[in-house]
């Protein structure tokens, strides 16, 4: 088993007002792992958590209970911020300057050199596809473009960790399909990505494991592939069959005449699955005990 | 101009001032540790809340140690740039207007026009600087906190001391440059404002001798801007005007065959920085007897004493260090006196005076009498070689100047019932003139000081308030820092009428300040409540900053030139106060949650 990247404990959260009253309880102790390597998607409805489990993660806020911990250090830990690439929920970007002056500027952020700021700008830039606005302001920005300086932005530093909130919000299909061929050549260079999402098929596409989140608790954790399997159903898939044979496709497959291509155990969709999950939660209030599923078993 | 207090020189001062600097932010120092324990330990139990104490301190020092030059000054171009965003510049516009339109109503005919340009470009910039400092420094941080900027920043290596420092260098700037831009658009101003010339008709031109060709002459400049001069020529035709407004001319004759004319220059000695040497002052009453005050005439205000005419009464300054070389030409006594009449005289003339100048280890002394001049600043020189009370000539230096450079002068009143007023800086010697451009620089330096301190004060205070808060706070600062005179007598007790529940005691009694409150138990009560509001100024007092103080434009203003030992003062004091106002910041910065 891989070394561990994230690593939450019994992490919890509340929001409070000025007064110091209890306004919401945002994360409920949660328990995560996120390994080197993998790509590992951060599911749940509208406020379940997601964000703030991101921040926490960031040292953007403090727990409130827990620990949060990243390359083994507290989350608190600035040094951490060198190997760590962040793209925020919405880009929050300085308007005024252009993608130029801001890549250039969280560049110095890290200390980097002229030469590297320059060369690594033009990089980004292009890899994004900004190489046609690249002078304009930032507040001319349409939200996809917006979204992608705001990617390039996050990988100024080549971090070994990257933390994506929502990154396709707001792209259209090229671009998101762009973002997720990204994000696994991210992966095949050995990097680490959390991404978070509600859009399922994306993060069906190019996660290796994902935890759904709920009113902040976590109510699922694993594997995609093994989240996604039904045990005890069977498909075939066939092709080349006439129309007699495909009535006759029952008799067919017993006495193995078509040419079998699949056999296996057929998947529902994680929409489904996701449903599914969200709809027990709310029927049945409650922690659900996680690390019992398939998932856990690689 | 009113100089209050003595200035200690610089090396005198340092010692004290860095011993209690010591003494407050250590005593500061110890106060936020305990108290940041006391909520950790609430918060997070006893043991606990001492990790996070001693973690927080830890960090904060770390930030300070491996703070990236890089990072702060990426940070304070950022400042810049988000300061020129918020049209910073519109600051400058509203200057430029300002200075065309003043022309309108600054007044040429008043007496001082110099003075009057300068305090009216001193003050201009003081506050459209201020103002902008305050503007930028204080909205900056909470804005980006609002826009979430801050995010992809502080996930960044970002340290807060980094932020922090990064803001009030990026506004220190853009406020140096603005400052700067004014001040020589400024200097300009005030040169053009002032530059005039006069004309001479040759029909106003009187000579004394009996033909125009030769001999001294003298005559009366025409009207400019609402004055004119008259003026002496010596037998060359050359000379100077009186002064008339602060300034004089010099007057040449140019002869083209027949024709003459008459060259008059810019004016001159409009802008000065003098550099007095100040003596001690001492009085003698009417009998002749010394004492540390002359008499009061009436006034609530007992800045000035006087003294009485035709009796011994005097006004004695003490000198000390005088040299030679230091006077080439004789002694430049320049004297501001005021004149209480208690009848009216001969109104159309001054009061006769006499100096006496008196060697105080022979008592050696020589006079020489004046008209004092009301209201107007008089310069007497006083030759080389003068003759003493018995007709004899004696040597400025040699036989009035002791080896060592002392000398007294002596200020007497001649007419029987009129009086002079005085106080110590009144009277001093001109020794020489400093460069005014200096001394006006010297000046902007002061703003400049401010500036700084706003900016500072500003950031620290935009890191746990929100913008308009701080606003309201750092300007409550700078208010406070402006009456720091008034808030130590009240809280020393130097106020007639005790402290706040005594005073209100009195006005709904009805009772006039100076009255004793009789003694009872409410009294007590009063004095005690009185007396732990007294404490609590006292601790405000030992924090807060003097914040007119730091600046010397009165100096510039009255042409005085700014001791180089003040401004150095000033220039460590307030460093010495950015120093923690820094630390303070970023230590508040770091316990703060950047995603709230
Ligand atoms: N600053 C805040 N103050 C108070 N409550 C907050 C704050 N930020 C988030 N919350 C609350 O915490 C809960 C979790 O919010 P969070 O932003 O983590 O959700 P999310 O999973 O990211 O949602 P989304 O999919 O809409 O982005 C929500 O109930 C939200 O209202
Ligand atoms: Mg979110």
């Amino acid at each position: 088993m891989s070394e561990a990247v994230v690593e939450t404990r019994n992490l919890s959260k509340v929001y409070r007002d000025f007064w110091g009253r209890q306004k919401v309880r945002a994360l409920k102790a949660l328990d995560l792992e996120v390994r080197r390597g993998e790509i590992f998607g951060l599911l749940g409805p509208n406020g379940s958590g997601k964000t703030t489990t991101m921040k926490l993660l960031l040292g953007l806020l403090f727990p409130t209970g827990g620990e949060a911990l990243v390359f083994g250090k507290p989350a608190t830990d600035v040094r951490k911020n060198e190997r760590i690439g962040y793209l925020p929920e919405e880009s929050y970007l300085y308007r005024f300057l252009n993608a130029e002056e801001t890549l250039d500027f969280y560049g110095r952020l890290f200390d980097m050199p002229a030469a590297t700021r320059r060369e690594r700008t033009k990089q980004l830039i292009d890899m994004v596809g900004l190489s046609n606005a690249k002078r304009r302001p930032l507040r001319e920005y349409s939200k996809g473009m917006t979204r992608r300086i705001g990617l390039a932005q996050a990988l100024i530093n080549d971090p070994e960790l990257i933390m994506l909130d929502e990154p396709t919000s707001g792209l259209d299909p090229i671009g998101t399909r762009e973002i997720k061929d990204l994000i696994l050549k991210l992966r095949e260079q050995g990097k680490t990505v959390l991404l978070s999402s509600h859009l399922l098929a994306d993060v069906q596409d190019v996660c290796d494991r994902i935890a759904i989140l709920h009113h902040g608790e976590l109510k699922e954790l694993g594997r995609v592939d093994s989240l996604l399997t039904i045990g005890d159903e069977t498909v075939v898939r066939a092709a080349g069959l006439s129309d007699a044979a495909k009535r006759e496709i029952q008799a067919v497959i017993e006495r193995h005449h078509g040419s079998l291509v699949s056999m296996g155990n057929p998947t529902t969709t994680l929409e489904e699955l996701f449903l599914k999950i969200v709809h027990d939660s709310t029927a049945r209030p409650g922690r659900r005990i996680t690390g019992s599923g398939p998932g856990e078993s690689n | 101009m009113v100089i209050d207090t003595e200035l200690l020189p610089f090396f005198i001062w340092l010692p004290l001032a860095l011993g209690s600097w010591l003494k407050v932010t250590g005593i500061l120092c110890a106060v936020a540790i305990l108290f940041s324990y006391l909520v950790a330990a609430v918060r997070n139990g006893p043991v606990r809340g001492a990790q996070l104490v001693g973690a927080g301190l830890r960090g904060g020092i770390a930030d300070l140690v491996f703070l990236s030059p890089r990072r702060t000054f990426a940070l304070a171009r950022l400042a810049i740039q988000e300061s020129l965003h918020r049209r910073v510049l519109v600051a400058f516009a509203l200057f430029a207007v300002i200075l065309l339109f003043a022309t309108w109503y600054l007044d040429e005919a008043t007496d001082n026009p110099a003075r009057l340009y300068l305090s009216f470009v001193l003050t201009t910039t003081t506050y459209l600087v201020l103002l902008m400092a305050l503007f930028l420094s204080v909205f900056s941080l909470p804005n980006d906190i609002a826009n979430r900027t801050l995010y992809t920043i502080s996930t960044k290596p970002v340290r807060p001391s980094e932020l922090v420092l990064g803001r009030m260098l990026g506004f220190a700037l853009v406020g140096t440059v603005l400052l700067t831009v004014m001040g020589a658009v400024s200097y300009v101003f005030v040169l053009r404002g002032l530059s005039h010339r006069h004309e001479i008709l040759p029909q106003k031109v009187t000579s004394a001798g009996d033909s125009q060709a030769a001999g001294p002459t003298s005559g009366r400049t025409e009207l400019a801007q609402n004055h004119h001069h008259d003026f002496q020529l010596d037998a060359d035709g050359r000379g100077r005007t009186d002064v008339a407004q602060g300034h004089w001319h010099s007057v040449q004759v140019v002869r083209d065959g027949d024709r003459v004319t008459y060259e008059v220059g810019p004016p001159q000695g409009a802008l000065t920085a003098r550099v007095p040497i100040y003596g001690k002052l001492s009085f003698k009453d009417r009998t002749g007897t010394p004492t540390q005050k002359g008499y009061n005439v009436g006034n609530e205000w007992t800045y000035r004493s006087f003294i009485e005419g035709g009796t011994l009464s005097a006004a004695i300054w003490h000198f000390s260090g005088l040299q030679a070389e230091m006077f080439p030409n004789g002694l430049p006594i320049e004297m501001t006196i005021r004149v209480f009449r208690t009848h009216k005289g001969d109104i159309s003339k001054g009061i006769l005076g006499r100096l006496v100048l008196r060697n105080p280890e022979t008592g050696l002394s020589a006079p020489t009498p004046f008209v004092a001049k009301e209201y107007s600043t008089d310069l007497q020189m006083i030759p080389l070689e003068l003759t003493d009370d018995q007709g004899k000539k004696v040597k400025l230096f040699g036989d009035l100047v002791t080896p060592a450079g002392q000398l007294d002068i002596q200020m007497q009143c001649l007419e029987l019932e009129q009086y002079f007023g005085m106080a110590q800086p009144d009277l001093y010697l001109r020794a020489r003139d400093a460069s005014f451009t200096t001394n006006f620089i010297k000046g902007y330096v002061g703003i400049w000081l401010q500036m700084l301190l706003v900016v500072g004060a500003g950031v620290m205070l935009s890191t746990f308030l929100n913008g308009a808060v701080a606003m309201l706070a750092t300007f409550a600062m700078m208010l406070a820092g402006s009456f720091v005179t008034t808030i130590r007598q009240l809280a020393f007790g130097e106020l007639p009428g005790g402290g706040p529940v005594e005073a209100a005691v009195r006005i709904f009694t009805q009772r006039n300040l100076t009255t004793k409150l009789e003694p009872s138990v409410t009294t007590q009560a009063i004095n005690l409540f009185d007396e732990g509001f007294r404490g609590a100024l006292k601790t405000l007092l030992a924090v807060l900053p003097d914040f007119t103080s730091l600046s010397d434009t009165d100096y510039v203003v009255h042409g005085f030139d700014i001791p180089g030992d003040m401004l150095l003062t000033h220039v460590v004091t307030t460093l010495a106060y950015l120093v923690p106002i820094f630390v303070a910041a970023f230590l508040f910065f770091r316990t703060r949650e950047v995603a709230r």
